[in-house]
């Protein structure tokens, strides 16, 4: 059944589509997908909207070389058949160019191998499962978990000078192994060993004062987990109802936002996260001032994922306005391949698609820590915190 | 392994509350109601909306989603009893899973699905056995499955009110023949449980994963423990929360047993199931 539903469900695209492909012609608008988490369990919808945004701005100020950009972000509701299905309307029926700003939780894994089939290049806005890192045909514009991993730990026993770190790791699918090469890297760096890795950890578990006690009772003086908010909220709260609230949290972007500050009311020593944009909780500053207004004026959240999205847009509207001649899907993969690095100072590594096998290129964080009572996010580094090249 | 068990107590304490209210109702009014989470639940989301969008005060949001959950419990009571008063229990029991699913839609669509910032009506740890720390929530979610237990036995066995309820739960015809008025009084039980269930989730939503979800799904391992009583007895269920609790608290301990943790309440409602169907002869079973 999983396999013939998406065969079905392109035959149906297909009849239904009919000749869209066909009116992309010179004049015709270029179509631009997007294949993201709107429904289901986790949504972030913030990535496509704020792609939106950027390419409807560029439409209005005349779009690309008289070309309008149609921008098209299609829901796979958690789910891999519907992701599969998502990626054949959007590849295979409107006959997209590119994809720009996909944000999902298991996307680059399912159509990976169609991507490479259909030779269409994915710029993911926010890449989370491990494929998005590891295939020739996509390039994620943010750091991703993995690297991430590795920040918060480089900052946690290079910056706090924490010894005693445990991991908690929440395992979904296959990403366990990367994971495991993410703190083996540190490991690397470092010459540090963690205290003990926990890889049993459950997603939406309902109390996690086992795992905490655990942890505890082990001398773990810091705990670095790669949890989804909700998660992590009951991981703090259960540390709390301990009394254990000297340990230190070293955590990913997956809980920076305004909503986990508030409902933290005790967060140990602190929760120290590697953003992997500029911090947006810095309302100062100069790095988010074009995004932070083009945000406001189309009521999109201020997230990481709203950051990722925009950057992804930006990028590939970059790569659009230097190409000469035809724009297909051909020549935009193309351009893509060769195009020039592109700095930003929304983010600590400059952005290039080029022609590797894989791409996991973005290596730099900001460190933020959430203070016990502090109810906001501060930031507590002056410049970027790098993964050093080994 | 004693310190992961006297860990999982908290949890415990709530599947023994949810528990003594399952037995309650499939004792009272031959429900198993499969939403005496999601209306608790659903009651503290619409507290915490109170409190952080309406500037209400933390106790009085509390209360107001306490006497919520108790009306939702209420009317779903109400329209059992009206329009499926002489259904058997499997049909009036598949009512409250429509009602479960509803609830845990209704959540996400009303308050979305980024977790809400629940405040702690207690939070930190009471005292400290052996150097396992006791949180006040645990403290509290046993004491109140123990006392809710003990205030629903004597009202059964010692008053007019309990004797009537009685009555209606084992014939409830001959009951109204006699002048018993049988809705108001099961709608009564149901606006009861629906308040104990508010309160317990109330008391600990804050200190665990709190999403929709995860807290209207707290009625899976709350049914194998009043599984253990047979939904009949009140003192069972709640040793079987107790006990699942921290058998669950205690398995999470070990690397290669903690994957089992979540599998727990369905063997152990499978379990239980195979020994009370032991005699069973096939035709008779079926």
């Amino acid at each position: 059944m999983r396999k013939t539903l998406p065969v079905l469900a392109i035959a149906v695209l297909l009849a239904a589509a009919g000749c869209a492909g066909s009116e992309a012609g010179a004049n015709g608008p270029i179509v631009v997908g997007s294949v993201n988490a709107l429904s289901g369990a986790a949504t972030f919808p913030e990535a496509s909207q704020a792609a939106k945004a950027v390419f409807d701005a560029a439409n209005a100020a005349g779009g690309v070389g008289g070309r309008k950009i149609e921008y098209k972000a299609i829901d796979d509701k958690g789910d891999p058949a519907a992701a599969a299905a998502a990626a054949r309307e959007v590849v295979g029926g409107d006959q997209a160019v590119a994809l720009v700003g996909s944000s999902s939780l298991i996307e680059c894994e399912i159509n990976e191998k169609y991507y490479e089939q259909q030779k269409i290049l994915s710029m993911p806005g926010v890449g989370v499962d491990p494929a998005c890192f590891s295939s020739p045909n996509i390039a994620p514009v943010n750091v991703g978990p993995f690297h991430d991993m590795t920040l918060t730990l480089l900052y946690g026993s290079e910056v706090l000078k924490q010894d005693d770190i445990c991991a908690l790791l929440e395992i979904a699918g296959n990403t366990l192994p990367a994971y495991q090469a993410a703190i083996a890297e540190w490991t690397k760096i470092t010459g540090k060993k963690l205290k003990y890795v926990d890889s049993t950890v459950p997603y939406g578990g309902s109390d996690y004062t086992p795992y905490i006690v655990k942890a505890r009772a082990a001398g773990c003086k810091a705990i670095t987990v790669n949890p989804v908010e909700p998660d992590s909220i009951g991981q703090l709260k259960a540390a709390q109802a301990q009394g254990w609230t000297d340990v230190t949290w070293l955590l990913l972007t997956s809980v920076y936002s305004e909503n986990y500050a508030k409902a933290i009311s005790n967060a140990g020593a602190g929760v120290y996260v590697p953003a992997e944009f500029y911090p947006f909780t810095d309302a100062a500053a100069p790095a988010n001032k074009d995004w932070r207004e083009l945000m406001a004026k189309n009521g999109i959240p201020l997230t990481s994922f709203s950051q990722g999205g925009y950057l992804a847009a930006k990028y590939f509207l970059a790569v659009l306005r230097g190409m000469k001649g035809d724009i297909t899907r051909e020549t935009v993969s193309k351009a893509l391949r060769e195009m020039q690095p592109i700095s930003d100072p929304m983010v600590g590594t400059p952005y290039v698609f080029g022609p590797a096998q894989a791409h996991h290129d973005n290596t730099a964080g900001w460190p933020i820590k959430l203070a016990t009572g502090a109810g906001k996010w501060e930031l507590v580094a002056q410049d970027w915190l790098r993964i050093p090249q080994q | 392994m004693l310190q992961g068990a006297l860990a999982g107590l908290a949890a415990g304490g709530l599947y023994a509350v949810l528990a003594v209210c399952l037995t309650l109702m499939s004792r009272l009014v031959r429900v198993v109601n499969f939403a005496q989470s999601a209306t608790g639940m659903f009651g503290c989301y619409v507290a915490v909306f109170l409190a952080v969008h309406l500037g209400v005060p933390s106790w009085l949001a509390t209360l107001a989603g306490i006497l919520l959950g108790g009306a939702l419990s209420a009317v779903l009571g109400w329209i059992v009893a009206t329009w499926l008063a002489e259904a058997d229990t499997g049909t009036r029991s598949a009512t409250t899973v429509a009602v479960l699913l509803l609830l845990i839609s209704l959540a996400f669509i009303l308050f979305g699905n980024k977790p809400q910032p629940f405040h702690p009506l207690l939070a930190g740890p009471a005292f400290t056995i052996g150097g396992v720390v006791v949180s006040q929530v645990t403290v509290l979610t046993v004491a109140l499955a123990v006392l809710v237990a003990l205030a629903c036995r004597a009202v059964l066995a010692r008053t007019a009110l309990g004797v009537r309820l009685r009555a209606l739960s084992e014939r409830p015809t001959t009951a109204e023949l006699l002048g018993i008025p049988a809705r108001p009084l099961s709608v009564g039980v149901w606006t009861a449980t629906g308040v104990i269930a508010t309160l317990a989730v109330s008391i600990v939503a804050p200190s665990q994963s709190n999403d929709p979800t995860s807290l209207a799904m707290l009625v899976v391992p709350a049914a194998a423990a009043a599984l253990l009583g047979g939904f009949r007895r009140l003192d069972l269920a709640v040793l079987g929360g107790l006990v699942l609790g921290m058998a669950q608290g205690a398995v999470a301990q070990s690397d290669r047993l903690s994957v089992l943790r979540y599998f727990l309440p369905f063997l152990v409602i499978v379990a239980l199931l195979l020994w009370t169907q032991r005699k069973e002869v096939w035709d008779a079973a079926r």
